[in-house]
């Protein structure tokens, strides 16, 4: 099913590990350049900055392609109609065409082939969306986008499309459970929630079993997201707002949808028990995952009681922020195996903080207190930015 | 990951290309089974400034009126100095090299005790005007205060305020919104425009004075990224201009261009070299969209969809080029 050469995805696998192993500092640079030169590799982009230049050329390269076959397809073609209800499944084609075209020559993680297969299920999706136009919910435009990109994944190993079809499937399961009806509808969450459980084990242990290197990085993307569907099923903020929307409940003062203390509970507990689980397996995902349910169980409990007023709220809750995290790095500054506050030779995620620079700047940056437009002696409301005043946070 | 990852040293070294030795050493490391929360708990340093300083400013904007002006004044004055007192026990001093503290906190208390004093300060000139009508040095102060706590405690977030405040008092906003907002006072005038890009020339000239006197060079990317940003994005804004001006700022981008391209290189730095190439590229073809719109081409339309691809096709062989080049030659 792999359209890629093996060797070339084994050798991916020993020069990224060469990569990292250099800049762990265990190896010398002309020894990971040897490496390098021993081993014949695809035509990949590491840098994100490169990946994206060329997922939007390749982008411009198709659009373009699709614009000449529009051209001659509205010029010859006797009805219109009949054209735009084709042209998507043709302009799906043309995807596929340049993305077999590429991958044979060996374009893999390059930008270019990104655009070819993320336009291949695009098209899919609006081709059939168009032909279902008459029908209810976008179920059957979501099964062929989840079908087709679970063949783009196998076929050429692409991650992004291994989280389309994570995200096709959820809308499957969603406007699945929709169309049954009432009974679909409340029990959505619970369907939802044991879903994701079941393929986390599922593909947990299957990770563990894995002989073949190169599924590992899809497989990761599924149990991943599992855990962040798992969290969102059952969190009360969605929850009460989708039974408002979808059930059409009207939640009075004083009342609360059916089971509210289990979703509550579940809001509180889940990101806990995320947190602890990380720690103690060293999962660096969950350990994300858990900090992002954390900071959304708090924005959810904020949302429907709000105890302080968020200026204060973002004070005192920047005080303890502050103050576990200052106690953490005492207590874990001197551990030398485990846990530790000491970066790591080998996996470090130093890129993140690279980006402090700039979110600082594009927080607090300053800005000019005179607009030159306005009258020089109109102050408006004191200039500085300073700690965002527009409480945008 | 782990096991793959320890399969594909040992098959590193069963092709040998590493030694023994080094196969060794791997193991041992990996085997201490380390799970560093440093970047994790740096991150939350940071994000505990930003919301602290966040809610104090929020704080003192909404209640301007309320609270005594001199208990806020005090309160925020007793804060900054709690911080800066803190930030100068443990620093080493003014070096002219990068520096680090022995321990990353004082990082951020160095960057919360600076943003408190841009607080501070614009307190002061909004009820007191205390520069009066001199609204320039109610932005420069700051902007001096940043610059030195930059250099002195050595630190790049602070390094970007002081840019921006920079650019503030010369009249433009250069956060990053504002540069890729069409709406943005930078677009507005074409004064405005010329102010930019002497800005960009200014920052471009201080890193290579800089350089020369061996002054916090690691600076210079954090300086050259505003320039390139700057005065690419004030060209290619006046490009669309009907005056034949437009001319001159295409002249203007295609020399920042031959420079930055020249840099990029000398300072290996991939992200400089993107983004001129993007800026190059979409400075092109405006300029080859202008040239056409003096020639009709009504009749030919199709044409031009139809050759499109090609084009596009060229500019990608041109790309994957440039960028192999760029690679080669850094390595």
């Amino acid at each position: 099913m792999i359209l890629h050469d093996k060797n070339l995805l084994d050798n991916l696998a020993l020069t990224s590990e060469a990569e990292s192993l250099q800049n762990a500092g265990f190896i010398n640079k002309e020894q990971r350049n040897l490496i390098r030169k021993e081993l014949p590799s695809f035509k990949i982009q590491n840098n994100i900055l490169v990946r994206i230049g060329f997922f939007l050329l390749g982008a411009f390269l198709y659009l373009s392609i699709c614009g000449v076959i529009a051209l001659i397809g509205l010029t010859s073609s006797s009805s219109e109609r009949i054209f735009f209800e084709m042209c998507c499944y043709l302009f799906a084609a043309v995807g596929i065409a340049g993305a077999e075209f590429l991958v044979i020559q060996k374009y893999y993680r390059h930008g270019l082939d990104d655009a070819f297969i993320l336009g291949i299920l695009l098209n899919v999706g609006i081709a059939v969306g168009i032909s279902t136009e008459h029908h209810e919910t976008p179920l059957i435009p979501a099964v062929f986008v989840a079908i087709a990109s679970f063949l783009t994944y196998r076929r050429y190993l692409h991650l992004v499309s291994m989280l389309v079809f994570c995200l096709a499937s959820s809308a499957v399961l969603f406007f699945g459970l929709i169309e049954i009806g009432d009974i679909g509808k409340t029990i959505l969450p619970f369907a939802a929630m044991l879903i994701a459980g079941g393929f986390y084990f599922l593909t947990k242990r299957s990770l563990k079993n894995l002989t073949e290197v190169y599924y590992f990085n899809g497989l990761l993307l599924i149990n991943s997201y599992c855990l962040i569907l798992f969290y969102l099923s059952c969190n009360y903020l969605i929850v009460r707002e989708l039974s408002s929307e979808l059930l059409g409940f009207d939640i009075l003062p004083g009342q609360d949808i059916p089971f509210a203390f289990f979703f509550h509970a579940f809001t509180i507990i889940i990101p806990i028990v995320y947190l602890v689980q990380a720690l103690k397996t060293k999962d660096r995902i969950m350990l994300w995952v858990s900090f992002a349910s954390i900071a959304f169980s708090i924005y959810t409990i904020r949302f429907y009681h709000s105890i302080l007023p968020i200026e204060a709220a973002l004070t005192l809750g920047g005080l303890v922020l502050f103050a576990i995290t200052y106690f953490s790095i005492k207590k874990l500054k001197n551990n030398e195996t485990g846990l530790t506050f000491k970066p790591d030779r080998i996996n470090n995620s130093n890129s993140l903080l690279n980006a402090e620079a700039l979110i600082v700047a594009s927080t607090f940056g300053l800005k000019p207190e005179v607009k030159p437009a306005d009258s020089p002696m109109d102050f408006g409301g004191g200039g500085f930015s300073g700690g965002g005043s527009n409480g945008s946070f | 990951m782990g096991k793959f990852e320890e399969e594909a040293s040992r098959s590193l070294l069963d092709k040998n290309l590493i030694t023994e030795n080094q196969y060794q050493e791997i193991t041992t490391y990996r085997n201490l089974n380390i799970f560093s929360l440093n970047a994790e708990l740096k991150l939350f340093l940071y994000l505990s400034v930003l919301l602290f300083t966040s809610g104090i400013g929020i704080i003192i904007y909404e209640n301007i009126d309320t609270i005594g002006h001199i208990a806020i004044l005090s309160i925020l004055l007793i804060v900054i100095g709690v911080c800066f007192y803190f930030c100068f026990k443990n620093s080493k001093g003014f070096q002219k090299s990068q520096a680090v503290f022995d321990n990353p906190v004082l990082d951020y208390l160095v960057l919360a005790a600076n943003i408190l004093t841009c607080i501070f300060i614009g307190y002061l000139q909004f009820q007191y005007e205390t520069f009066g009508t001199h609204y320039g040095l109610a932005t420069l102060v700051p902007t001096l205060v940043s610059f030195f706590c930059a250099y002195y405690f050595d630190n790049k977030s602070v390094l970007t305020i002081a840019v921006t405040g920079l650019a503030a008092y010369v009249g433009f906003s250069v956060t990053p919104q504002d540069v890729f907002n069409h709406n943005s006072a930078l677009y507005a005038s074409q004064s405005l425009s010329y102010s930019a890009i002497m800005l960009g020339v200014l920052l471009i000239l201080w890193t290579i004075y800089s350089f020369k006197i061996n002054l916090k060079t690691h600076f210079a990317l954090v300086y050259l990224t505003f320039a390139l940003h700057i005065i690419s994005v004030a060209s290619i804004s006046n490009m669309y201009d009907y005056e034949l001006i437009w001319l001159f700022f295409a002249a203007i981008l295609a020399v920042s261009s031959v420079y930055f391209y020249k840099i990029s290189h000398q300072l290996k730095s991939i992200s400089l070299y993107v983004f001129m190439i993007i800026y190059a590229y979409a400075g092109l073809n405006i300029f080859i969209f202008r040239i056409f719109e003096k020639i009709d081409f009504s009749n030919l339309w199709e044409i031009f969809i139809v050759l499109l691809p090609v084009y596009f096709v060229g500019s990608i062989v041109l790309f994957i080029k440039l960028i192999k080049n760029f690679n080669k030659e850094i390595a």
